[in-house]
């Protein structure tokens, strides 16, 4: 038995991916896995429950979704611009990390996580809600509440919940813009 | 006749109508089924050895899933029903002297059940299905009433129904119970078997299904005519439960009674009211009532202890363009869990190839589904369903519309006829 195959063309961490000729079938988790050797985005559930698998989706209007790759399929992101865990820190010319993002380093200075499999979901889900908040602040009574709507579906098995919290609490008194005044 | 006598003739219409109008409002025409035999109060032994088998009828009866609110006091009422006249609070029906019923008589409680009347002649409102309790049989509202009395007692306030003026008159009920409330009907059909018979009586009178089975009038009463053909409330379809509907959705009896036992079948999982029907009361029932009740549904005599499915719909073939886009929309969005063929993921997904959402003639279910998505719900035993995504905000209603044709018409055997105009009014709701 063949696989269908079907032309798929996307942008990956801002990089063009020419079209490719991938099973109509694929979820995208193994699109970015066994065709790009992009393997952060975790397989947990294969359900769409847990959340280790989501990536972001870069909207023409700026605004980030996040979305489970393990449940929908590599299609679905035809024309898309996605960010994977791999995509969210500072590179220099050979590929080398020269800085990590704002919620990758709090969630290192807070000791966010600890066997780190969910944490890419986490970095993904973090990175959204600090997105909103950019666009559409919040009261700082209102804060501790949107934090766990945020990352509420994102499972950790270490059950390391309160530091992912704090770090995201952390990070949004921060940086301006974020609360309203 | 004289312009007099005309006069003398339309007041003495006018008059005799208010007469009966208010004959009515007064009461005087109700018909109450229930017997002088219950002022004779029960004696202590005796509603001792009848809440035994009370706790049974009251499970069948499914009376625990309305009188208690969602994390409210067990039996103490709360939970609210949304009419097209208002919204009406349960009654706390827990054994409380002040809040509750603990000072009802069984007499007062034979009425409530069967008339509609409460204590001290309050007419209750037939979200109450007494309607169909009034197919009780006494000594199965005795029982009830005597495990009732078993009950914690809960000092819960009862809530104030929010019903608009007119229908905020209780006694404006005397108007519907004439023209709903059937006379005494005999409990046994001579023609039938003694299964076919407790099935009837589960389904009329305890389980009530033609409650919500059975389609509604412009006054809300069952339409007999349709009786148990399907109804839509609250946005959602009722599906049509006779034997030509339970065939088409996949069913036969020993199908239907292992559905009612678990919730989850090939053709799917119990949602919404149905899910609360099989938590609090079907899964309880016995398997001699199950196999009944299902016997009685596809109209047998004896309850059929092999299963023969139906044979699976024919798929309906449409405009190949669409099939191409709506089964890429499938693979990209529904497949991950539902497979590729339909074939869903045992204990965790339902299968669509042969879900009864799709083989119903009504799409709503299923759109409603694609677009607000499902909890995730514990039915008996160790089957789970996860929760189902809602993909409202990621597809347009024209890529809905063409989803669901292409799944009705494939796996349903359903024609292509949902429009994107269909999926806004369910989108709205």
């Amino acid at each position: 038995m063949t696989l269908a195959m079907k032309k798929l063309s996307l942008t990956v961490n801002e990089r063009a991916i020419d079209p490719v000729d991938v099973p109509e079938t694929m979820m995208m988790q193994d699109f970015l896995h066994e065709y790009l050797n992009l393997t952060g985005s975790r397989m947990g559930c294969g359900q769409g429950i847990c959340h280790a698998c989501t990536v972001i989706v870069e909207q023409d209007d700026g605004t980030l979704d996040e979305t489970r790759t393990c449940i929908t399929g590599a299609h679905w992101f035809q024309g898309k611009k996605v960010r994977t865990v791999e995509g969210h820190a500072k590179r220099d010319a050979s590929g080398a990390i020269t800085e990590l993002s704002p919620v990758q380093q709090a969630f290192i200075e807070n000791f966010s996580f600890q066997c780190g499999y969910c944490t890419p979901g986490f970095v993904t889900g973090a990175t959204v809600f600090i997105e909103q908040l950019k666009r559409k602040p919040i009261a700082k009574a209102e804060l501790e509440q949107a934090i766990t709507d945020a990352l509420d579906k994102h499972i950790c098995r270490c059950t390391g919940y309160v530091r992912y919290h704090e770090a995201v609490r952390d990070l949004v008194l921060k940086t301006p813009g974020l609360l309203k005044t | 006749m004289t312009l007099r006598g005309l006069l003398w003739s339309v007041a003495v219409v006018v008059v005799c109508g208010a007469l009966v109008v208010g004959g009515i409002f007064a009461g005087l025409f109700e018909k109450s089924v229930v017997s002088k035999d219950v002022d004779q109060p029960l004696t202590a032994d005796q509603m001792k050895t009848l809440a035994e088998r009370g706790a049974y009828v009251a499970v069948a009866a499914d009376c625990y899933a309305c009188h208690t609110a969602k994390d409210g006091a067990a039996w103490a009422g709360g939970l609210p029903f949304q009419t097209p006249f208002g919204t009406i609070y349960a009654s706390n029906i827990s054994p409380d002297k002040d809040k509750g019923i603990g000072n009802w008589t069984r007499a007062e409680f034979h009425r409530a059940l069967r008339d509609g009347i409460g204590k001290g002649g309050k007419h209750l409102y037939p979200a109450m299905p007494y309607a169909s309790y009034r197919k009780m049989t006494p000594e199965d509202v005795d029982a009830i009433y005597a495990y009732l009395m078993t009950r914690e007692p809960m000092k819960v306030e009862n809530r104030q129904n929010a019903l608009a003026f007119p229908f905020n008159i209780r006694r404006l009920m005397t108007f519907w119970n004439l023209v709903n409330l059937q006379g005494e009907q005999p409990i046994n059909d001579p023609a039938h078997s003694e299964v076919w018979n407790r099935g009837r009586y589960l389904a009329d009178a305890l389980a009530h299904c033609g409650e919500c089975h059975t389609p509604r009038n412009l006054l809300q009463g069952m339409e007999q005519a349709k009786y148990l053909q399907g109804a839509t409330i609250e946005g959602i379809a009722a599906p049509d439960i006779t034997k030509a509907g339970l065939t088409q959705m996949g069913f036969d009896a020993p199908l239907l009674a292992s559905f009612m036992k678990s919730g989850i079948s090939a053709q799917g999982a119990m949602t919404n009211q149905m899910f609360d029907v099989v938590h609090f009361s079907t899964q309880y029932m016995s398997d001699g009532d199950l196999a009944a009740l299902s016997a009685y549904l596809f109209d047998l005599d004896t309850a059929p202890d092999r299963s023969v499915a139906p044979a699976a719909p024919k798929p309906v073939s449409i405009d190949p363009a669409l099939a191409v886009t709506a089964r890429g929309t499938y693979l990209s969005l529904c497949s991950g869990c539902h497979g590729v063929e339909g074939q869903g993921i045992p204990h965790v997904v339902v299968p669509l190839a042969t879900n009864a959402s799709l083989r119903l003639n009504d799409a709503r279910n299923l759109v409603h589904t694609v677009l607000h998505g499902l909890p995730a719900q514990r039915f008996p035993g160790l089957e789970r369903m996860q929760p189902m995504p809602a993909f409202g905000d990621q597809l347009t209603d024209q890529q809905v519309a063409d989803l669901t044709n292409w799944m009705r018409a494939n796996w349903g055997g359903q024609e292509p006829n949902v429009k994107p105009e269909d999926i806004a009014t369910i989108r709205a709701q």
